[in-house]
């Protein structure tokens, strides 16, 4: 067993506290380094999952390998950097101006072996100040298959990634080149990988010119002072923001779907969360879940961290700075050996940073959603459907070229909140909305695909005083030779689950559809050949409601009728509403009358199959 | 005055959300300008007001100034308001069947990651206003599947019955192929004669569906309004008695006659901030400036930021009406200017942990500062100015508006004492905070451009411009920052040096490993063929110094973005021009991004011509004006507060008694009518013959 971020050390009132003008101005600043270095990254990169879906990140962590600043990075990478950092500081003692240190193992602080992580120790007068980190979702890492989420992989040796535990690529801002040469040969697009390389390597050294800047206009006394300062005040923007919350220990279990045949039952995600309002403390306590499991789905600590605090992340004020300080609140309990805790060598964790993940976000904020009304979030919507699949084959139009590429063409619907319905382009959880859609006609003009359907699906959402948002229905197929994709998807069997009596969203589907029209149902996880004519249609997952559908407003329900997002018939079984007229503006109204009927007898009915609470006790 | 005769003089109308400005510039190039209240019922009202006051100042009547006016140019944020406000026609959105959420799941993308309070923002359309049609155009441009026409005739029939006042089409590929749009555009015109519509190819023929669509409904959706809007506007002016030229100011920082802007409404869109960069450039070439220059023009809740590049305004693709991601994406050419939200009206407040945090809420103009006396209580940035002593409460816009400097030190002391500092230093705090806003939105623009702000000028345009510019540029090692005299009227300026200006855009893909130079050159002249036929048009009414340049937006093979590069010629005619393309792409993409992959191929997508035709220009140097150094004499001494601990007493002058050639230095501040320049120590100031003050900082 291991705690983590264990002892908080408020620091005593000091005699030369900054202004509070200058703290501000210097948060802003070091903000805007991390700015610059993700628009460096957003702008450059090669590949789309960088340029497109921003699976990237940028960051700096303290010197003590403490996370620092992040900006907007997604929530799945929130925590990690400074763990790959301290593997950095522990594997080197001749750490140096202009080195650069290439990561991405997921044994010792990495996310997954796809994300790789570029890190610069930036120096100040001939002192190690601050490390800036980039880190990548790169489009191939030269695993054994063409996917870099490798869920069949029973190993790190059958997954085939390239693991660089903290290696000097750089020495005196020199590359070296054979390990540039190592990854083109193993890697299936070199081009992307370099692309990517030197956009991650533009990022980190904006990153450290700019702090060097800091530091000359600023100096040594003041920054580190500031950190100090910074480090409180998230500390205690946290500490305020769940002293808000109700003390209460919340036990929760979700499941991640079978993936036969590499797991033929589900996956449990066991989580035990213990608010202390006095103490402005959560303890989330992952000790109670199953052993290392013989596939890619287990979790790398990182992920085990990062998606339990985005999970109460996400349910608190949103501009919380996500840093050392605002941690300090936060003690995890992680077990040796489990799939959701610290993996043990030689498990794989390929596919950490999304399947199981995304459940273990889940989890918490739903978990959370059981304090009470206007507490939590219920689920999102789970899975990277056929819409998020990893496509790969040769472009007869271009010279049989070979391709590999990260769709990011269909979605799930984001989750009900206390104030709202779901975010439509939401993803998945670990994502919420970041990303960026591929454009259609850039997705065709790039790759020899072509699509016959994009849609957003009807009825299909968890119901709720606030909704799930729906998912995405689309079908495609090869515009000229055969095409490979892979999948890595859940939600077929375990739905998005809604909270506070707020409905499940829709379960998700794959199907491949062959030139008769016969279709065959796709696993969740798997790989399928198409060839021209044929087709995969896939079933994006809706996000849960949050609260009763029968609170929901009746001009809600609607609107939410005359854009089509459900039917007249929905509208009256789920939420209890009786709409007269045809479903267009000019004529669709509310029966008030038969709407407040239909629901007394709804509510009463469902007391009779309700009672003993299943609803939380303060409803 | 005696009128000259002759003489082919040029107004320039800004309507803005409150107030019409009007520029008379004579031939000489002398601007006089009019400023009066906006009349949203009937717009010419105000601006015969406006022009009544510059006329006065001329000694004429409006009739005069209109007799003797040769040129007039509208800017008018008519359109932009009423998408913000939804009171736009009822729009039908024909899209490809199995592609009706286009305009909702738009490009994705969200900020605030951990943030589930906002709704989605719904589409520009809405989905009951989405007619799915059966067709399907490919990538290859090919027919994929037939337009079933009996079911657009279906569909085009009940869009008749349920009265909808507008039709955009947007169908997938269209730019590859625009048959079926064309034959859909022959359908409407039969079905539903005389209601407007939209084609996106022909409006806006460019890459990703989204983009296209989103234009093609913002302009259907406008047309009826705007037509009607214009053509009254003429009729008004007409009758008047004006019988000059009626030009409308655009988005990309040009204008054109009234007939184009009628059929692509679009074009006038945020054509308000798109003229700040237009006087930018002017005003940064009077005082011979040949650097990058940083345009900024701070009002009272926003502050725009555009840069101008080896004397180039930076276009974007990528304006969004509202917020990134979640506002819509007007989809054309536009003057890269973004809006931050902060200016004087921005809030200062102290979050639950005790940090100090300056907007994004703003008081506005109404309730305003708490110095205004309108019902603000909260402290705003003009309250932090006032308190350092920066504005005159006497003197706030030339002294028609008293401000309560006791109102002031009442709001700033909820901040003061939690904090435990004196007002003063509340004060010093919002200002300082405030700025760090304004330096963000500079650094985001120059970092996405790949320019360095230490080597761009600065010229800072809106009524708050002066009061923080000078830290700003301190702060960014700008050197030298140009604040006109006529700052406050920086749009209306910016029209009278615009051109008429045109583009058209091909989509025409193609890589630098198997460049197709005879589909691009074939491409380039259905470009040239239909902006010919605009240039005759115009040429026929004597607008003859015509140019035109030529780009194309294009991105390393599996990138996403595209940046633009300069074609060398009108056609690429040898494979020497070709190479030069692709060396030009290479050089771009390292001077934005400070890496090039040489090795890669290149993915050419958007072509586009850029027809510009010269007006007559009233100003094409630099006005001359008599000039001899001077110091001029100030009107008093001010105390104020240039750092937490640096008090010092400002000597205090008005801008009118200044005459070009004077020399002030910090800490001075400079009152003019509309707006104030606050020269802190350290810094200088020279009168320009051109008429803006030049700041500089003094070495230390």
């Amino acid at each position: 067993m291991k705690t983590e971020f264990s002892s908080p050390t408020p620091t005593p009132p000091h005699a030369e506290a900054l202004s509070p003008m200058l703290l501000a101005v210097l948060a802003n600043r070091f903000d805007g380094v991390v700015r610059e270095m993700t628009n460096t990254m957003l702008r450059t990169g090669r590949s789309a999952v960088i340029n497109s879906a921003r699976d990237f990140s940028c960051g700096i962590t303290t010197a003590d390998n403490e996370l620092f600043a992040t900006a907007e990075g997604l929530p799945a990478h929130t925590y990690g950097l400074n763990l790959q950092t301290a593997t950095m500081c522990a594997y080197h003692d001749d750490i140096a101006e202009g080195d650069a240190y290439l990561h991405n193992d997921p044994y010792s602080g990495n996310s997954h072996p796809a994300d790789h992580t570029l890190l610069v120790p930036v120096f100040w007068e001939g002192e190690h100040v601050f490390t800036v980190c980039a880190k990548a979702h790169q489009a191939d890492i030269g695993n054994s298959l063409p996917t870099t989420y490798h869920a069949a992989a029973k190993d790190i040796y059958e997954e085939g990634a390239l693991i660089f535990p903290a290696v000097r690529v750089q020495r005196g801002f020199e590359t070296n080149q054979d390990i540039i040469r190592m990854c083109q040969r193993r890697i299936r697009v070199p081009d992307y990988w370099y692309g990517d390389f030197l956009a991650m390597l533009g990022s980190v050294r904006t990153g450290e010119r700019r702090i060097r800047d800091i530091f000359q206009k600023y100096g040594t006394a003041t920054i580190k002072r500031f950190v100090v300062q910074w480090f409180d005040y998230s500390e205690q923007r946290m500490r305020l923001a769940i002293a808000a919350l109700p003390a209460a220990t919340i036990e929760r279990e979700n499941f991640h779907d079978p993936i036969p045949p590499f797991r033929t039952v589900q996956i449990p995600v066991r989580v035990k969360l213990t608010i202390d309002p006095v103490a402005g403390q959560v303890e989330i306590d992952l000790t109670n879940n199953i052993d290392c499991m013989d596939n890619g789905l287990n979790l790398s600590e990182a992920c085990s961290i990062s998606n339990s605090v985005a999970g109460v992340y996400n349910c608190l004020p949103s501009d919380i700075p996500r840093n050392g300080g605002s941690y300090r609140c936060i003690s995890m309990k992680l077990r040796e050996g489990a799939a959701i805790g610290i993996p043990s060598f030689p498990h794989s964790c390929s596919v950490a940073t999304t399947n199981v993940s995304e459940r273990l976000l889940n989890n918490v904020q739903a978990a959370l959603a059981e304090l009470g009304e206007g507490f939590g979030l219920a689920e999102g919507g789970i899975g990277m459907g056929a819409g998020m699949s990893v496509i790969s084959g040769t472009d007869a139009r271009h010279a049989d070229h070979p391709y590999v590429n990260q769709l990011i063409i269909g979605g799930n619907g984001g989750p009900g909140s206390p104030y709202c319905d779901g975010w439509i382009t939401y993803g998945i959880p670990v994502v919420a909305g970041l990303m960026y859609r591929d454009s259609i006609e850039i997705s065709e003009l790039s790759y020899p695909v072509h699509y016959q359907t994009i849609k957003l699906t009807q009825n299909s959402m968890g119901a709720g005083r606030n909704r799930g948002a729906p998912g995405t229905l689309m079908t495609y197929g090869p515009s000229n030779h055969p095409m490979t994709v892979v999948f890595a998807a859940d939600g077929q069997q375990n739905p998005a689950r809604g909270v506070r009596g707020g409905g499940d969203g829709n379960v998700g589907r794959i199907d491949l559809i062959d030139e008769t029209g016969a279709e065959t149902q796709m696993p969740n996880v798997g790989q399928v050949e198409l060839k021209k004519g044929q087709w995969l249609r896939g079933l994006d997952t809706a996000g849960g409601g949050y609260g009763d559908p029968l609170e929901r407003e009746p001009s809600r329900v609607r609107e939410d009728v005359l854009e089509r997002f459900i039917c007249v018939a929905h509208a009256r079984d789920v939420y209890g509403v009786v709409l007269n007229g045809a479903a267009d503006e000019e004529t669709l109204a509310i029966d008030d009358t038969a709407t407040m009927a239909v629901r007394l007898a709804m509510r009463s009915a469902r007391g009779s199959v309700r009672s003993g609470g299943a609803l939380p006790a303060d409803v | 005055m005696a009128v000259p005769q002759g003489s082919g003089w040029r107004i320039s109308v800004d309507t803005g959300g409150t107030f019409t400005d009007v520029v008379v510039a004579d031939e000489r190039g002398h601007f006089t300008i009019g400023k009066a209240l906006t009349t949203p019922s009937r717009i010419f009202e105000g601006l015969r007001a406006a022009l009544a006051t510059a006329a006065a100042a001329l000694g004429l009547t409006v009739a005069d100034v209109l007799a003797h006016t040769a040129i007039l140019i509208y800017g008018t944020t008519r359109a932009t308001n009423a998408i913000v406000t939804g009171e736009v026609a009822k729009t039908a959105y024909l899209t490809s069947a199995g592609f009706p959420d286009v305009l909702v799941l738009r490009e994705g993308g969200k900020f605030d990651p951990h943030g589930f309070s906002k709704p989605y923002p719904p589409p520009y359309i809405p989905r009951r206003h989405t007619f799915e049609i059966t067709e399907r155009i490919d990538a290859g441009g090919g027919i994929y599947l037939p337009l079933d026409e009996d079911q657009a005739e279906r569909t085009l029939l009940s869009i008749k019955a349920r009265g909808f006042e507008a039709c955009a089409v947007s169908l997938l590929w269209s730019i590859a192929n625009p048959v079926h749009e064309l034959r859909l555009g022959e359908m409407i015109e039969r079905i539903l004669p005389g209601v407007p519509y939209t084609l996106a190819h022909a409006l806006n023929p460019i890459l990703r569906e989204y983009r296209r669509a989103s234009s093609a409904a913002i302009d259907a959706s406008i047309k009826p309004l705007m037509q009607a809007h214009l053509r009254d506007m003429q009729a008004d002016l007409r009758h008047a008695g004006y019988s000059g030229e009626i030009l409308v100011s655009t988005t990309i920082g040009g204008c054109l006659d009234i007939d184009s802007v009628v059929a692509r409404p679009i074009h006038t869109v945020r054509s308000g901030p798109a003229m700040g960069p237009v006087a930018g450039r002017r005003y940064a070439e009077f005082e011979h400036q040949q650097e990058s220059v940083l345009v900024v023009d701070t009002g009272g809740t926003t502050f725009d930021v555009s840069l101008i590049r080896e004397g180039k305004i930076t276009i974007t693709q990528e304006t969004w009406l509202g917020e990134q991601f979640t506002g819509h994406m007007l989809g054309i050419s536009a003057v890269d200017a973004r809006s931050v939200g902060a200016g004087g009206g921005s809030i200062g407040w102290i979050d639950t942990a005790g940090l100090l945090r300056v907007g994004p809420r703003s008081a506005g103009a109404n309730p305003g500062p708490a110095c205004y006396q309108l019902g603000g209580q909260e402290p705003t940035v003009t309250d932090a100015a006032l308190v350092l002593g920066y504005i005159d409460p006497h003197y706030f816009l030339g002294g028609r508006m008293q401000l309560d400097i006791a109102a002031a030190r009442a709001a700033l002391k909820t901040i003061a004492d939690p904090l435990q500092i004196s007002v003063e230093a509340a004060a010093y705090s919002i200002f300082a905070v405030s700025n760090e806003t304004m330096i963000n939105a500079i650094k985001d623009i120059t970092v996405s451009e790949g320019v360095d702000p230490s080597e761009a000028v600065i010229v800072a345009g809106g009524g708050a411009a002066g009061l923080g510019i000078m830290p700003i540029a301190r702060e960014l090692n700008c050197r030298t920052v140009i604040i006109p005299r006529t700052a406050s009227v920086l749009s209306a300026c910016g029209m009278q040096f615009s051109d008429i200006q045109v583009e058209h855009s091909a989509s025409m893909p193609t890589r630098s490993t198997t460049f197709d130079r005879t589909t691009v050159n074939e491409a380039l002249a259905a470009i040239d063929s239909h902006l010919d036929s605009f240039a005759a048009r115009l040429g026929a009414r004597g607008f003859n110094a015509r140019q035109t340049a030529y780009r194309v937006d294009a991105h390393y093979a599996a990138q996403v973005w595209d940046i633009s590069v300069e074609l060398p010629g009108a056609r690429l005619e040898s494979a020497a021009d070709v190479a030069q393309l692709v060396q030009s792409f290479h050089a771009n993409h390292r001077r934005i991004f400070s890496v090039d992959d040489p090795a890669s191929p290149i993915e050419f997508l958007n072509w586009t011509g850029r027809l510009s035709i010269a007006l007559p220009q009233p100003l094409a140097s630099a006005p001359v004006a008599p000039m001899a150094p001077s110091a001029p004499r100030h009107i008093g001494l001010r105390s104020a507060l240039f750092d937490l601990d640096d008090r010092r007493e400002a000597r205090v002058y008005r801008g009118e008694e200044i005459q070009p050639g004077a020399v002030i230095e910090g800490p001075a501040i400079i009152e003019e009518a509309t707006t104030t320049l606050v020269l802190p120590p350290g810094t200088r100031a020279t009168l320009s013959p051109a008429g803006s003050f030049v700041a500089e900082f003094l070495p230390r």
